[in-house]
């Protein structure tokens, strides 16, 4: 009932609900016909050839999936080949030919201890980072529905400067952040009373050359540039909350708590899951800010999925087969998550 | 890899550059000895010359001699002209895989490291110079070792155009002031003078106990009597495992986590910082004065940063080995020039290769840019001059090993793909446990030698 009228605000408006041929038309087309049947220039006759077949929606998707399929399809089914040929350097300038090698690609990652390690870190990263950021940006959301207008959007603005930050530069200033020779994080640091943990040890610190905290800088750094878009889109959610269900919960004596999880999560739920999917997406397929921070491929036992995806492809020799298994791997592994939030979401869908 | 990637990255001072117009001047008037041996083949509008790492002021004069020699030993190439891009270190595997298998801005002449070379030859981007090198009167001045490294199976893909090493780099002052009286030749005394500047000068760390930079570590393993790996016949043994080597590995280890003489933010690093940077780490750090002793060759030099202390007093001495009073064996790094399977210019950019490589111009290029030239003659002339900067990497020299950085599947097991040895000492570093990490690392170098992966 209420859920799927107050999904909208958060989720993009479904590519399938184009609007059907708009009403005006129809009647003037009729008496156009009875009238001159004859003289009907092409565009006449293509116009009325394309409402008697029914394919305007088709015809208007066009553009869309021509883009879609040339852009990621046609990528995709290339990769999806290259899974399955020993694909390298002499096949790619056409000196030999590529071979197909059925599974063996996918045997070899899937045999690779330096996958398994990779995989590991990369669930980790995402289990830590998705609650995280959808815990902070569902309380700012919370926030900034409490606040005044103009003091709303001074919030939300500065909030959304954080998310815009190409993550390049992000991932530059949190090195900089961390840097062992003067950077602000070790200085302040060593400065904190030893009581909150601080003090000379923290002097010097490398952040950045051990999983753990290197993987601790990028938490912080994805879920601050994650959380924005989370707090605005609970935010636009929350606007659609009926207040009378807000007031009767009010009126019963429910607290902030109670009233969060008896009436707004229960009807934002749909929302929830689909922020959360699209974070589990972004962080489980981090490539760029883990890039940066752990210094380029040089440290091999701070891989995640993406870097070691990418090590295959693009350190010499390159592997374009391995990397593509690898990728495959990855895109099924995202698959299988899709398809359970999807399924979370039909499911909440019929019952409500 | 050669020089290990931005090595190459010799910007050079203001005053090489006058030395270099009075060399490249000298040169072009003083031999024309090699024309002559010309093709029939008609001339190309341009030829490309990929060079390595960032434009140099001082090179880029040194190139517009020798072109100008070039065009006057080969009229027949006057019109030619001879375009020079600059290809970052880190790039140059994508560049030429892109210019292979796209087809398009390949380059006539390229630029390549010296252990990159039998692996571009394998992979089939080079051609075949066997024929060439026969005629030209260059060829039998080579060093020997430097052309087998270039040739697979009797036919040879690219010429040596210069050699480098490294040493250790110290400043007298510091030496001085710490009551150091002569450069250490055992590895007890590295460590031991290490300790004394770290203690003279409080705040600064002793020396550079980087992880990834195996063309230095090397010297360590070679230094104990080990090997990284051996090979007889087409098979290869990783040999990480023998007391040698792990008594080298256990040193340079324990200079971070027992000697304390290295810091922590040098785990993970090469000479120039994190894996991709072309400035910045050690080569700063003992550039403004942070770091006592560090490991580099002297093409380093030009990437120190502009504010650095003193550079007058900057010394260098070779690497020592583990009991004295010999230096340990140094990996022989260098650039190598080959001409593209796929370009159109194969005869005209020999020539040109044959201009640029001669004895006279190859020894100029390595004089003004911190390099040895590819010529037994001009190496042992060079040893009397070059004052105490140079004199370590002199000594060095004589003494080169370059087996098994330049085996085919090294690239494999030494870069981003699987970094083995830095990977191993890191994680030694910070805490694994010695006997099994090493064997774990010594399976992985020796599956991948010989099969060309890990698993």
């Amino acid at each position: 009932m209420v859920t799927s009228s107050h999904s909208r605000p958060g989720t993009p408006s479904p590519a399938g609900s184009t609007p059907p041929p708009s009403e005006p038309d129809g009647p003037r087309n009729t008496t156009k016909r009875s009238a001159a049947a004859a003289h009907w220039s092409i565009q006449q006759r293509t116009a009325i050839w394309i409402r008697k077949h029914g394919v305007a929606p088709y015809l208007l998707l066009l553009p869309a999936t021509a883009i879609i399929g040339a852009l990621i399809v046609w990528p995709a089914v290339q990769v999806g080949l290259f899974s399955f040929q020993n694909y390298g350097l002499m096949q790619i300038s056409g000196v030999l030919p590529a071979q197909w090698v059925g599974f063996a690609n996918y045997s070899q990652i899937l045999h690779d201890p330096e996958f398994w390690q990779s995989l590991k870190t990369s669930v980790y990263f995402a289990l830590v980072v998705v609650p995280l950021t959808m815990i902070i940006g569902t309380l700012v959301g919370l926030l900034l529905v409490r606040l005044g207008s103009k003091m709303r959007t001074f919030v939300s603005v500065s909030a959304l400067l954080a998310w815009a930050t190409p993550a390049v530069s992000a991932s530059v200033i949190f090195v900089w952040l961390v840097d062992p020779d003067g950077g602000v994080v070790d200085w302040a640091l060593a400065k904190l009373p030893s009581w909150l943990g601080g003090g000379a040890q923290w002097a010097g610190f490398s952040w950045t050359n051990a999983t753990l905290p290197a993987y601790t800088v990028l938490t912080v750094m994805l879920v601050w540039t994650g959380f924005p878009f989370i707090a605005v889109t609970v935010l636009a959610a929350l606007r659609t909350l009926p207040s009378e269900l807000l007031e009767a919960a009010r009126v019963d004596g429910a607290g902030p708590w109670r009233t969060f999880w008896k009436v707004t999560f229960p009807i934002l739920r749909p929302v929830f899951l689909v922020l959360a999917l699209l974070s589990t997406i972004w962080d489980f397929g981090m490539f760029t800010q883990a890039y940066i921070v752990t210094g380029d491929l040089g440290n091999r036992d701070e891989y995640n999925l993406g870097l070691y995806e990418y090590s295959q492809a693009f350190t010499q020799p390159p592997h374009y087969g391995l990397a593509s298994a690898a990728a495959f791997v990855l895109t099924i592994i995202l698959l299988i998550v899709t398809v359970g939030y999807v399924r979370a979401a039909i499911k909440q869908g019929s019952l409500a | 890899m050669g020089l290990r990637k931005r090595s190459a990255v010799l910007g050079a001072a203001a005053g090489v550059a006058a030395a270099a117009l009075a060399i490249a001047g000298c040169s072009s008037g003083g031999s024309s000895s090699a024309g002559a041996s010309s093709s029939t083949a008609s001339a190309p509008k341009t030829l490309t010359v990929w060079r390595m790492g960032g434009s140099v002021p001082s090179q880029v004069t040194w190139m517009n001699g020798v072109v100008a020699q070039f065009h006057k030993e080969y009229p027949q190439y006057a019109s030619t002209q001879v375009k020079v891009d600059w290809i970052p270190w880190g790039n140059r595997t994508t560049d030429w895989n892109n210019a292979l298998s796209s087809g398009k801005n390949i380059p006539d002449i390229t630029e390549l490291g010296n252990t990159d070379t039998p692996t571009e030859a394998a992979s089939g981007i080079l051609a075949p110079l066997t024929s060439d090198l026969s005629s030209w009167s260059g060829t039998k001045g080579l060093v020997p070792g430097m052309l087998a490294n270039d040739t697979q199976s009797g036919t040879t893909y690219a010429v040596p155009w210069f050699g480098g090493v490294r040493a250790v780099w110290y400043r007298t002052d510091q030496f001085k002031k710490a009551g150091i009286t002569s450069t250490p030749t055992t590895w007890a005394e590295l460590q031991a003078d290490a300790v004394k500047l770290q203690q003279t000068y409080p705040g600064t760390t002793g020396f550079d106990a980087i992880t990834n930079d195996t063309n230095a570590f090397a010297s360590f393993i070679w230094g104990a009597g080990g090997q990284i790996a051996t090979q007889s016949g087409s098979q290869w043994t990783a040999d990480l495992t023998s007391p040698q080597s792990e008594a080298a590995i256990k040193y340079y280890v324990g200079l971070y986590t027992t000697a304390k003489v290295s810091a922590s933010k040098y785990i993970g690093q090469t000479e120039l910082g994190v894996a991709g940077a072309t400035s910045g780490g050690p080569n700063e750090d003992f550039g403004l004065g942070k770091l006592d002793l560090y490991i580099d060759g002297p093409w380093a030099k030009a990437t120190l940063p502009k504010n650095s202390v003193d550079m007058s007093n900057i010394a260098s001495f070779p690497i020592p080995s583990e009991n004295g009073p010999n230096s340990a064996p140094v990996f022989s790094g260098g650039s190598d020039l080959a001409v593209f399977k796929t370009s159109p210019n194969q005869t005209a950019a020999w020539d040109l290769i044959s201009v640029m490589d001669n004895p006279a111009n190859s020894t100029s290029f390595a004089t003004l840019s911190g390099f040895f030239s590819p010529y037994s003659a001009q190496i042992s002339a060079s040893e009397t001059t070059g004052g105490a900067f140079n004199a370590g990497f002199a000594k060095a020299a004589l003494n080169g090993q370059t087996s098994p950085l330049n085996a085919k599947n090294w690239p494999t097991a030494d870069n981003g793909k699987l970094n083995i040895i830095p990977t191993m000492l890191k994680q030694l570093m910070q805490g694994a446990p010695f006997a099994s990490t090493v064997a774990a690392a010594n399976t992985q170098l020796q599956s991948v030698l010989n099969t060309g992966s890990a698993s």
